[in-house]
């Protein structure tokens, strides 16, 4: 994972996207979109799809990318958003719905590990509690790392708007979290 | 065995604010608070899998085949909804939206500024559709002559009342539907005092070339003193607009009025007398084959030579009348002035044309804002609409 200096160096450098600053916009944002885009869809074939295909429209559209209007990066989240949403939509399928552990064919060795898969499900419980479009909107922020003004962008919503459902949304996290005893998270 | 503590009221964790919770996931805080955040932030980001390398190879390679399978290969549906969202986006700018913002209320206040100042359209094409039952008249004062013109002289209004006035050439053919309209005009030309003389010899000149002639004429050129022309021509009335447009060709028009004067009663009256002073002969005719007797013969060919000259002066009265209609006359006065220009090119001649060439230009531009307008706005409207409703679409599947 990579700072947010980091990131904000990478996507903002340059006006026009070469091959070397999308290639770096790639190393920095393939992870975080595809786990995005796999908590999203709950599905590794989906969230591979997306994630092709949001970079495969910045691609397209690199000499045309209007920085003013927002960083590759947040550029990417929407159009992963949007095509992740159409997905559901086409599936007629419930965001978010318990596919289990993210990738629990991780071999369990000991007890630490033991430890780190059941706060894993309960985190994934603490998220099961929150409204989809709440959880939808956490996923973004933790995922993406979008300011509150990318964030605002992304969602079509005024940027206090997205900075207050998303404190809301937090908030409603941590409190789940502490309901199921995880304290600390870490 | 995982002991999970019962939550306590006074347990409950400091609410902090937007700002704290967001200058801890930025890595701008320090302490507990600022760690739990950032802690729960890396948990949810590793309940999601890692990206495999096979797979981030996997991905490299889908993104270079499809972004080089390019444009052409994309299917049509895609390509449009592409092109939608392009124009949308571009709609959707900050700069575009302002002057679109800006430009839609100047546009439609200039079309009905331009419809409240141009008045003169209307009535004339309600004049035109009328069939010319009254009299009109379009006078312009002196020095006015751009408004005279643009007021009484416009092609809408002259053009059918032109085609219409053709209908006397050819008698037979006039039907109850059709009127007759007598079409006159006068035109003041200004002229330099040494040149009333040329200017009423072109205005001669022209008559001929028009196809009508001098009816009367008068020069008057006095040395030191102002000279004036009068001339009166016969002109064809469906060349009367462009005659009057020719005059002002060859010097600068102080006023002009043009007026027209429904003569269908006068024509149809004329036509029906002919035709039954016709009929009565024909009818004589008749008689006259018929007759035997001396005395009877020579009466019928008594009234046939009554019926003959009626006939002789209803014809000419019918013609009088056709060619009233198919003539137009006009009036032409030529002023001697010092401060008047030639018919050649000057500044203020120069200035007036590119005014009416600027006029019309703007007129063009605005018809057909009046058709884009609407529809930019129509499409707008639906461009937003259907943005709007798709992210509605979308934004269901999270409920």
């Amino acid at each position: 994972m990579f700072s947010s200096d980091e990131r904000s160096k990478s996507s903002s450098a340059g006006e026009a996207l070469d091959s070397a600053g999308f290639e770096q916009v790639f190393r920095d944002c393939a992870v975080d979109l595809h786990g995005y885009a796999f908590s999203l869809l709950r599905d590794a074939a989906a969230a591979e799809d997306v994630t092709a295909l949001a970079f495969e429209r910045l691609y397209r559209s690199r000499a045309r990318l209007d920085r003013t209007r927002g960083t590759p990066r947040a550029w990417l989240f929407a159009i992963a958003r949007n095509a992740a949403l159409d997905e559901l939509r086409r599936r007629r399928r419930q965001p978010l719905e318990t596919h289990g552990s993210g990738h629990a064919d991780t071999a369990v060795a000991g007890g630490e590990e033991i430890a780190r898969v059941e706060r894993g499900a309960a985190l994934q419980t603490a998220l099961q509690a929150l409204m989809p479009r709440e959880r939808e909107l956490v996923l973004l922020k933790f995922h993406g790392e979008l300011t509150n003004a990318e964030l605002a962008r992304v969602l079509g919503i005024s940027e206090s708007n997205a900075g207050t459902r998303l404190h809301r949304a937090l908030l409603k996290l941590r409190d789940a979290c502490a309901q199921l005893g995880i304290e600390d998270v870490a | 065995m995982r002991i999970i503590r019962f939550p306590h009221p006074d347990d409950a964790p400091d609410v902090p604010t937007p700002p704290e919770v967001e200058a801890a996931l930025h890595g701008d805080a320090v302490g507990p608070s600022a760690e739990y955040w950032r802690e729960l932030r890396a948990d949810v980001r590793a309940l999601a899998p890692p990206l495999p390398p096979a797979l981030e190879q996997r991905l490299r390679e889908r993104i270079e085949q499809r972004a080089s399978a390019g444009w052409q290969r994309t299917p049509g549906r895609a390509r449009i909804r592409r092109a939608l969202a392009r124009i949308t986006d571009v709609l959707g700018s900050r700069g575009y939206a302002t002057a679109l913002a800006v430009l839609v209320p100047v546009a439609v206040a200039a079309i009905v500024a331009v419809a409240l100042v141009d008045p003169g359209a209307a009535p004339q094409t309600r004049f035109a559709k009328s069939a010319g039952r009254a009299t009109s008249n379009f006078s312009g004062a002196a020095g006015s002559s751009s408004s005279a013109k643009a007021k009484g002289l416009g092609a809408p209004a002259s053009a059918p009342v032109a085609s219409q006035a053709l209908a006397p050439q050819s008698a037979d053919a006039v039907g109850p539907a059709q009127r007759v309209q007598q079409r006159g005009a006068s035109i003041t030309l200004a002229a330099k005092p040494e040149e009333v003389q040329s200017v009423a010899d072109q205005v001669a000149q022209l008559a001929a070339r028009e196809g009508g002639f001098v009816q009367s004429s008068h020069v008057q050129v006095q040395a030191g003193r102002p000279g004036e022309a009068n001339l009166q021509l016969s002109l064809p009335s469906e060349r009367l607009s462009a005659s009057l447009a020719s005059l002002g060709r060859i010097a600068s028009t102080r006023a002009e009025s043009q007026s027209l004067q429904d003569i269908s009663d006068v024509y149809d009256a004329a036509k029906r007398k002919l035709a039954d002073a016709v009929a009565e002969r024909q009818a004589l005719l008749r008689a006259l084959a018929r007759a035997s007797a001396q005395g009877q013969i020579e009466s019928i060919r008594a009234r046939l030579a009554l019926v003959g000259g009626a006939i002789t002066r209803d014809r000419d009265a019918f013609q009088s009348v056709s060619r009233r209609g198919s003539s137009s006359t006009v009036e032409v006065t030529v002023l001697g002035n010092a401060n008047a220009g030639g018919g050649g090119l000057t500044l203020s001649r120069g200035l007036h044309d590119a005014g009416d060439v600027l006029r019309g230009a703007l007129a063009a531009l605005l018809i057909v804002l009046a058709v884009l307008v609407p529809l930019a706005v129509l499409l707008a409207v639906s461009l937003g609409a259907w943005r709007v409703t798709r992210r509605r679409l979308r934004e269901r599947a999270l409920s």
